[in-house]
C-alpha cells in the first residue's frame, strides 16, 4: 500500500477520491465473502426465517454501500489515501500475541508453549509493545514493566481474585504445598516493585550530571 | 409525584449503601484517572475497565461503570482545557475557549466552571431521567416485536444522520456491525453460521473483545501514528472557584446548555455529541460581543460543558426505558448488563427496580463526587498529563490484554483484540468511524430476533410493519430523517454545526 499512499486527489485524474475507491472495494470484497460464506445456510421463508437470511441480505446491503463508495470515488473529489505506519501495528500485534501465547500453555499445531503466567507475559507485552514507537528506551520500559506487573498482580490476582495464571506452571508445581499462592504472589509482587525502584534510583543517579530530561517530541 | 419520591427514596437507599457508595467513588476516580490521559476517551476507558466490574453484583457493577463514564467524560474536559487535546468528540468545543482561558492563567476557573456546570446539568438531567423514565417505560410495554424492530431501525438511522462524515460510510459500518453479530450459533435453529468451523467463533464474537480491539487497541495505533505535540499549560492553574461576576456570567449558559444537552441526549442515535456544538453556537449567536469567543470566553466553556454532561446523562434514557443504546458508550453498558444477565429494556424497571432507581440515584451522587474529587485533585491530573505517551501506551496495552484474558481465560480472545485493533486502525485510515459498527453489533442480535418474531406472528406478512400505527410512524420518521440528511442543503448545515469550531 505504501506506493499507493503517495497518490493525491488532484481532481484531474480519473479517480477523484482514492480513499473512497479503496474503501468501497474493500466493502464489496467483504460483501462477496459474506455472501459466499452464508451460501450454504438455508434462507427459510419470511414466516420462518432461516439462519442464512440475515447474513445474506446484510452482505447485499454492504455490497451496495461499497458500490456507492466506488461510484462516488469517480464522481466527486475526495480524500487521498491516508499514510499508514507499519511499525506501530506490527509491533503492537506482536506484543499482544506474545502475551497470548505465554500467559498459559498454548498449542498451535505441534508446538506447545509452556504456560509462563503473568509474571513473564506481562513484562514481555510491555517491553515488546513499547518498541512500537521509535522513542522507546529499554531501561525505561523495564522499570515500567516491573512496576506495572507488580501492580497488576496485586490488582487482578489478589484484590479482584480473577482466575489469571500468575506464575509459570513449573514453578507452581515445584512449590505446591510449601507456600500458599497468595503469599507467593505478594512476595513476588514486592520483589518486582523493589527491583523497579532499584533500577529507577540507578538511572536517577547516572543521569544526575547531564541535563535532567531529554526533550522528546512526545513530552512537550 | 409521590411515586417519584418513593422511587427516588428506594434509589438513594441503595446507592447510599457503603459498598455502592465506594464503588461509585472508585468508578469516578478511576474513570477520571484514565480519562485524563490524553488520547484515551470514555469509550476506550470503559472498554478497558469493563472486565474489572464483572466480578461485582449487577447493581454495583453498573453503578461503577456509570461512575467510570462520568469520570472519563470529565477527565476528557480536563485534558481539553489543560492540554488542548479533546478526549472525545463532545469535548472538542471545550478546547476552543477552555484552553485559551488556561493560557491566560485562568485554567482553574475554566476547570471550576466546567465542574460546576457539569454538576448542575447532571442534577437536572438526573431529575429528568427519574421523571420521564417511568412513563416512557409504560409506553414501551405496549410495544410488540414489530415496534421494537422499527424503533431500532430508527435508532440506527439517527446514529447515521447525527454521525460526522460520509453517510454512506456510516450506513456501511452499521451493516457490517450487524453482520458481525450474526456470526456464531443461530439462536433459533441452532445452526452455526459464518464460523468456518472455528471453535472460538461458535458462541459468536465476544462483545468486549470487539470493543476493546476497535477502541482500545486501534486508538493506540492511531495515536502512535502522529507524534503528538502536547501543549500542557505552564501557567499557574490559579484559583478554582469562580468569583461572583464569573458565576453570574456563566449561569445563563449553564442553564441553556443543560436544556440543549438534555434534549439532544434523549434522541436515539448519538444526539449527545451534538449538544456541546449546538450550545456553543447558541452562546455565540446570542452573545453581545461574539468576537470574545475563541479567546477565552467563560460562556464558551460553561455552555458546552453543561450540555456535554446533560447529554451524557440523558442518553441513559433510551437505554434504561427502551433497551436501545443511543451511542457506543451505551452499547458498552448493554454489553455489561447482558453479561450480568439483565436484558436492558422496559422490563428492567419492573423486574429490577433496585437496579433502575439505584443507578439513577447514583448518577447524582456520581456528579457530586466528581465535583469533590476534581477540584482538589487538579494538581494530580496536571502531573498525569505530563506522562509521555511512550510510557502510557504499553501500560494500556498490558491492561487490555490482562482484562480480556480474565473474562474467558482464552488466549484466542487476546489475539482477537489485536486483530480487531488492526481492523479498527484500517477503518480509521479509510475514513470509517468505528462507533456505528459497535452500535450495529449490539443491536444486531436483538434486531434479528424481533424481526423474526414479528414476521412469525404475522405469518410471514411483511405488511405488518406498515399496518401497525406506531410501527409505521417510526419507519416514517426514519425515512424522513434519512432523506433529509441526504438533501444537500440540510447536509451542509449539519456539517456547519460540526465545523463551527
Amino acid at each position: 500500500m505504501s506506493e499507493l499512499n503517495h497518490g493525491r486527489a488532484s481532481g484531474r485524474g480519473l479517480v477523484r477520491g482514492p480513499q473512497s475507491l479503496v474503501a468501497g472495494i474493500g466493502l464489496v470484497a467483504l460483501a462477496l465473502f459474506g455472501f459466499w460464506a452464508s451460501g450454504d445456510l438455508p434462507q427459510g421463508t419470511l414466516r420462518a426465517m432461516g439462519p442464512g437470511l440475515m447474513p445474506r441480505w446484510l452482505s447485499v446491503g454492504v455490497g451496495i454501500c461499497g458500490l456507492g463508495l466506488v461510484l462516488a470515488a469517480f464522481l466527486k473529489d475526495g480524500e487521498p489515501l491516508a499514510r499508514a505506519a507499519w511499525r506501530g501495528p506490527v509491533v503492537v500485534t506482536l506484543a499482544i500475541f506474545a502475551f497470548a501465547v505465554t500467559i498459559r500453555p498454548f498449542t498451535f499445531g505441534s508446538v506447545t508453549m509452556p504456560g509462563l503466567g503473568l509474571i513473564v507475559a506481562g513484562p514481555l507485552a510491555v517491553i515488546v509493545g513499547g518498541f512500537a514507537t521509535p522513542e522507546a528506551r529499554l531501561r525505561e520500559l523495564v522499570i515500567l514493566a516491573l512496576f506495572l506487573t507488580a501492580g497488576c498482580m496485586l490488582l487482578f490476582g489478589d484484590l479482584l481474585n480473577l482466575p489469571i495464571p500468575i506464575f509459570p506452571v513449573a514453578v507452581v508445581d515445584a512449590l505446591s504445598g510449601t507456600l500458599s499462592t497468595r503469599t507467593l504472589l505478594r512476595l513476588a509482587a514486592g520483589l518486582l516493585a523493589v527491583g523497579g525502584l532499584a533500577l529507577l534510583f540507578l538511572e536517577r543517579a547516572q543521569r544526575r550530571q547531564p541535563v535532567d530530561v531529554a526533550h522528546h517530541s512526545m513530552t512537550t | 409525584m409521590s411515586d417519584l419520591v418513593s422511587n427516588l427514596g428506594l434509589g438513594f437507599s441503595i446507592a447510599l449503601s457503603l459498598q455502592n457508595l465506594a464503588l461509585c467513588f472508585l468508578g469516578c476516580l478511576v474513570g477520571t484517572l484514565i480519562g485524563v490521559l490524553p488520547g484515551v476517551g470514555p469509550i476506550a476507558t470503559i472498554a478497558m475497565l469493563l472486565p474489572i466490574t464483572f466480578g461485582l453484583d449487577p447493581v454495583g457493577a453498573l453503578i461503577m461503570l456509570a461512575g467510570i463514564y462520568y469520570g472519563a467524560q470529565y477527565g476528557g474536559s480536563t485534558t481539553a482545557i489543560l492540554v488542548n487535546i479533546p478526549g472525545e468528540a463532545t469535548s472538542v468545543i471545550t478546547t476552543l475557549d477552555g484552553h485559551q482561558m488556561a493560557r491566560q492563567g485562568r485554567a482553574g476557573i475554566a476547570l471550576g466552571i466546567a465542574a460546576i456546570g457539569s454538576f448542575c446539568a447532571g442534577t437536572v438531567a438526573t431529575m429528568l431521567i427519574a421523571a420521564i423514565g417511568a412513563p416512557l417505560t409504560r409506553l414501551a410495554l405496549v410495544f410488540g416485536p414489530a415496534e421494537y424492530f422499527a424503533l431500532m431501525v430508527m435508532g440506527l438511522v439517527f446514529a447515521v444522520v447525527l454521525a460526522r462524515g460520509s453517510i454512506l460510510k456510516a450506513v456501511a459500518m452499521i451493516l457490517v456491525g450487524i453482520l458481525l453479530a450474526t456470526v456464531g450459533t443461530d439462536l433459533e435453529t441452532g445452526q452455526e453460521r459464518l464460523t468456518f468451523g472455528l471453535a472460538f467463533l461458535t458462541d459468536g464474537i465476544d462483545f468486549s473483545v470487539l470493543a476493546m480491539g476497535l477502541f482500545g487497541i486501534a486508538e493506540i495505533l492511531r495515536n502512535l501514528d502522529h507524534t503528538e505535540t502536547r501543549d500542557v499549560v505552564r501557567q499557574h492553574i490559579g484559583r478554582l472557584l469562580p468569583g461572583r461576576a464569573e458565576l453570574r456570567q456563566a449561569a445563563g449558559p449553564i442553564l441553556r446548555g443543560t436544556a440543549i444537552g438534555s434534549t439532544l441526549g434523549i434522541l436515539p442515535g448519538n444526539g449527545a455529541v451534538l449538544g456541546p456544538f449546538a450550545a456553543y453556537t447558541v452562546e455565540k449567536r446570542i452573545a453581545r460581543d461574539p468576537s470574545r469567543f475563541g479567546r477565552g470566553a467563560i460562556e464558551g466553556v460553561a455552555g458546552p460543558e453543561s450540555a456535554n454532561n446533560a447529554g451524557a446523562q440523558t442518553s441513559f434514557i433510551p437505554l434504561l426505558t427502551l433497551g436501545i443504546p443511543p451511542n457506543a458508550v451505551m452499547a458498552l453498558m448493554v454489553g455489561a448488563m447482558t453479561i450480568h444477565g439483565i436484558v436492558p429494556g422496559p422490563g428492567v424497571m419492573t423486574k429490577n427496580p433496585n437496579l433502575f432507581w439505584g443507578m439513577i440515584a447514583s448518577m447524582w451522587l456520581g456528579n457530586l463526587m466528581l465535583l469533590i474529587i476534581n477540584l482538589p485533585l487538579v494538581g494530580v491530573w496536571v502531573r498525569l498529563l505530563k506522562v509521555p505517551y511512550r510510557l502510557m501506551f504499553p501500560a494500556i496495552l498490558m491492561f487490555c490484554a490482562i482484562g480480556i484474558y480474565s473474562i474467558n481465560a482464552l488466549p484466542t480472545d487476546v489475539m482477537l483484540i489485536a486483530l480487531f485493533g488492526l481492523i479498527g486502525y484500517a477503518l480509521i485510515k479509510f475514513g470509517f468511524e468505528p462507533a456505528p459498527l459497535l452500535l450495529g453489533f449490539v443491536l444486531g442480535k436483538l434486531m434479528e430476533e424481533y424481526l423474526r418474531r414479528a414476521l412469525t406472528l404475522s405469518r410471514g406478512d411483511a405488511m405488518v410493519f406498515l399496518e401497525r400505527p406506531i410501527c409505521a410512524g417510526l419507519f416514517a420518521i426514519s425515512i424522513i430523517m434519512l432523506v433529509a440528511a441526504l438533501t444537500p442543503s440540510l447536509r451542509r448545515s449539519r456539517d456547519d454545526v460540526f465545523s463551527e469550531a
